[in-house]
């Protein structure tokens, strides 16, 4: 009993002095001025992701290949802490993102039209696209500390793009299938190769928004006392192309994920 | 180091996990028909005209026998779209559903209608297939435009040929131009007809090398010669291999010797490259020529001329063209004082077909040679070389053999 009673006492002291180490943790991995102070983060990251249809449409048949383009974000956010565990943040991150992808479609409905000419029909084959934007992001997120080097954030961003590529082009795939039906399914079959692809008109990226909504998600891990390593992901809520834009029938979506490293203030 | 992995792992995740199940086949073609006969020659000239291939445009398909051979039930195989289903149309005027490889009685150059439906059961095709035969044709031939109507989407028009030609119908490359510059109307065309613009008042046609719009610069595709030609013109390789979607002659039974053509021809200003730069000091020129040349190789396999070979196959057996300059290995040469003679003013020109080999009168008497007939508003035309806006009027052609 009384060993027991001796091993409780030891705990309660042990507890007692884990928890002061805590308050020491969350001291020290905080903002500077204190627990409810603010500062700047400056973050430097490489992005990954795509531009995507959500769902991917039934017409999309297989993936051939993904490559990221750019990929490159700098930032820096204002923060201020409410309290221990709250608080919020402001940042701009200059990006240049994209990426490339190849996939075999089948029944792909394409309306393209160019100084008037209008071409419009069923594709079955290979389409090709490569998009890059540069442009800066404007997040405004709510941050909680979770434990004393672990932050999560979360809150609505809008990005704005300087410029914005998008380019590619229909041939067959690895079957050797590669088709344009004219107008409707019915219509006249117009073959299409990879020694003679054709392109995506040079003006398509007109058609895109210049701005975009979403939601950010932000992990920062504080690996050292000013160093913070972080994650984010950027999930765009509305469609990359300008409503009356009929070329391509289903709305895309801007998702691209960061990581890297960041220097706390 | 694991979360970047993560976080490239995922996006191929997400985007391979999502593939939604195969939407159904939407179209509906006859792809290809063969008739089935023990002795096929008994019937048709060529073994190889028991099978047609049916272009994306085609839906009538007619097969042409000799004319004395007596066609019953022949069993025939159609080959169609995959998940497709065929019908055909009974007596009774209902469609039943059709075996591919039954027997169809084709006696008394009955036309049987088929109908094909989609997989996904939305789309239909209707299609006719005869079998007619021959009919004795007359060799010498005189041409003049006057017969042309506008095609099933009113967008083009085309002209009626001398029955012996393929469909009875010239072929040219407007169907190609539709594709590239939808928004043309008719007399915008490449091939148009002139009312009463002939040498004589009566009607004749014009051949224009038109520039082909942003499509056609989009697909390195930027002007299309005027064309006209006899033979089949299969859209569907107009932007694979454009050369291959001009497939030239029809057979012919007779030896033709001389040809005959009013012409009437002003170059465009300035001669472009397939790249659209314009080359200093070369005039335009149109072009006119005829050919025979043996169908059949010796294993009975179809031969075929197209853009690629339509002057230099080794199955040519004859040949006449307008004169032209040509470098020493006999390719073209493109000159500033072209040699010709066609100038704006209505000339009759007289062209002579230069034998290689005689033509046997056996192989002719059944259909072995083709003939060709080409006229172009751009000698270079069928690489997209040439002046946009050369203008070649033609009329009054003639074919006389001996």
């Amino acid at each position: 009993m009384k060993h027991i009673l001796s091993i409780i006492a030891a705990s309660f002291i042990l507890a007692a002095s884990v928890h002061a180490q805590q308050e020491d943790s969350w001291q020290k991995w905080g903002p500077t001025e204190g627990l409810d102070a603010g500062g700047f983060i400056v973050r430097a990251g490489y992005v990954i992701g795509g531009t995507t249809p959500l769902p991917l449409p039934a017409e999309v048949r297989k993936i051939n290949g993904f490559s990221p383009r750019g990929g490159v974000s700098l930032g820096i956010d204002g923060y201020r802490m409410f309290c221990k565990r709250w608080g919020i943040s402001l940042g701009a991150h200059f990006f240049w993102e994209g990426f490339h992808t190849n996939a075999d479609v089948k029944n792909y409905y394409v309306w393209l039209e160019q100084e008037g000419e209008i071409t419009k029909g069923y594709f079955t084959g290979t389409n090709v696209t490569n998009t890059e934007m540069w442009g800066v992001t404007i997040p405004l997120l709510a941050t909680l500390r979770m434990s004393p080097r672990w932050n999560v954030s979360v809150g609505p961003y809008m990005s704005c793009y300087f410029k914005q590529t998008f380019d590619g082009e229909v041939y067959d795939n690895d079957e050797g299938i590669g088709y344009l039906r004219e107008d409707k399914p019915t219509g006249t079959k117009i073959l299409m190769t990879r020694e003679n692809p054709t392109p995506y008109p040079e003006d398509f990226a007109d058609n895109m928004l210049p701005l975009n909504v979403g939601l950010e998600f932000c992990f920062d891990w504080k690996a050292m006392r000013h160093m913070n390593v972080f994650g984010k992901l950027d999930w765009g809520m509305t469609d990359i192309w300008r409503a009356e834009f009929e070329a391509i029938t289903f709305r895309m979506y801007p998702i691209y994920a960061t990581v890297g490293v960041a220097y706390r203030y | 180091m694991n979360k970047k992995v993560f976080l490239l792992v995922v996006p191929s995740i997400l985007l391979a996990s999502c593939i939604k199940k195969e939407p159904e086949n939407t179209e509906c073609d006859i792809e290809a028909v063969s008739l089935h006969l023990d002795r096929p020659t008994d019937y048709f000239y060529h073994d190889y005209d028991t099978l047609q291939m049916v272009i994306s445009t085609e839906n009538e398909i007619v097969f042409t026998i000799r004319s004395y051979a007596d066609i019953q039930s022949v069993p025939t195989t159609l080959r169609i779209t995959e998940g497709a289903t065929i019908y055909i149309m009974s007596e009774d005027g209902a469609y039943v559903p059709f075996l591919s490889g039954s027997s169809v009685d084709f006696s008394g150059e009955k036309e049987h209608k088929f109908r094909v439906v989609s997989q996904d059961k939305v789309w239909i095709r209707d299609y006719t297939i005869t079998v007619v035969h021959d009919k004795p044709s007359e060799g010498n031939m005189s041409i003049d435009f006057e017969s042309y109507h506008l095609d099933a989407s009113g967008k083009y028009y085309i002209w009626d040929a001398p029955e012996v030609f393929t469909d009875g119908e010239w072929k040219n490359g407007n169907p190609g131009f539709k594709i590239s510059k939808s928004s043309a109307k008719p007399m915008e065309y490449p091939s148009t007809p002139v009312a009463g613009g002939g040498p004589d008042g009566s009607d004749c046609i014009k051949l224009e090398t038109c520039d082909t719009g942003p499509f056609g610069k989009m697909v390195n595709m930027r002007l299309a010669s005027g064309s006209l030609f006899n033979g089949v013109f299969d859209v569907g390789n107009a932007l694979k291999d454009a050369l291959k979607a001009t497939q030239f002659g029809s057979p012919f039974v007779h030896k033709p010797v001389t040809m005959r053509a009013w012409l009437r021809f002003e170059p465009g200003s300035v001669y472009q490259d397939r790249d659209a730069n314009p080359i200093e000091g070369v005039i335009d020129e149109p072009d006119m020529y005829f050919t025979l040349y043996r169908n059949e190789d010796e294993q009975g396999n179809k031969v075929q001329v197209d853009g690629n070979d339509v002057l230099t196959n080794p199955y040519i057996i004859g040949k006449g063209r307008l004169p032209h300059h040509y470098n020493a290995d006999g390719s073209d040469q493109l000159s500033g004082n072209p040699i010709h003679g066609v100038t704006n003013e209505w000339q009759e020109f007289t062209i002579h077909m230069q034998y290689t080999t005689e033509p046997d009168p056996e192989i002719l008497a059944n259909k072995g040679y083709s003939l060709v007939i080409s006229f172009a508003s751009s000698w270079q035309g069928a690489y997209f070389k040439g002046a946009i806006g050369s203008k070649l009027l033609i009329d009054n052609v003639q074919i006389f053999c001996e």
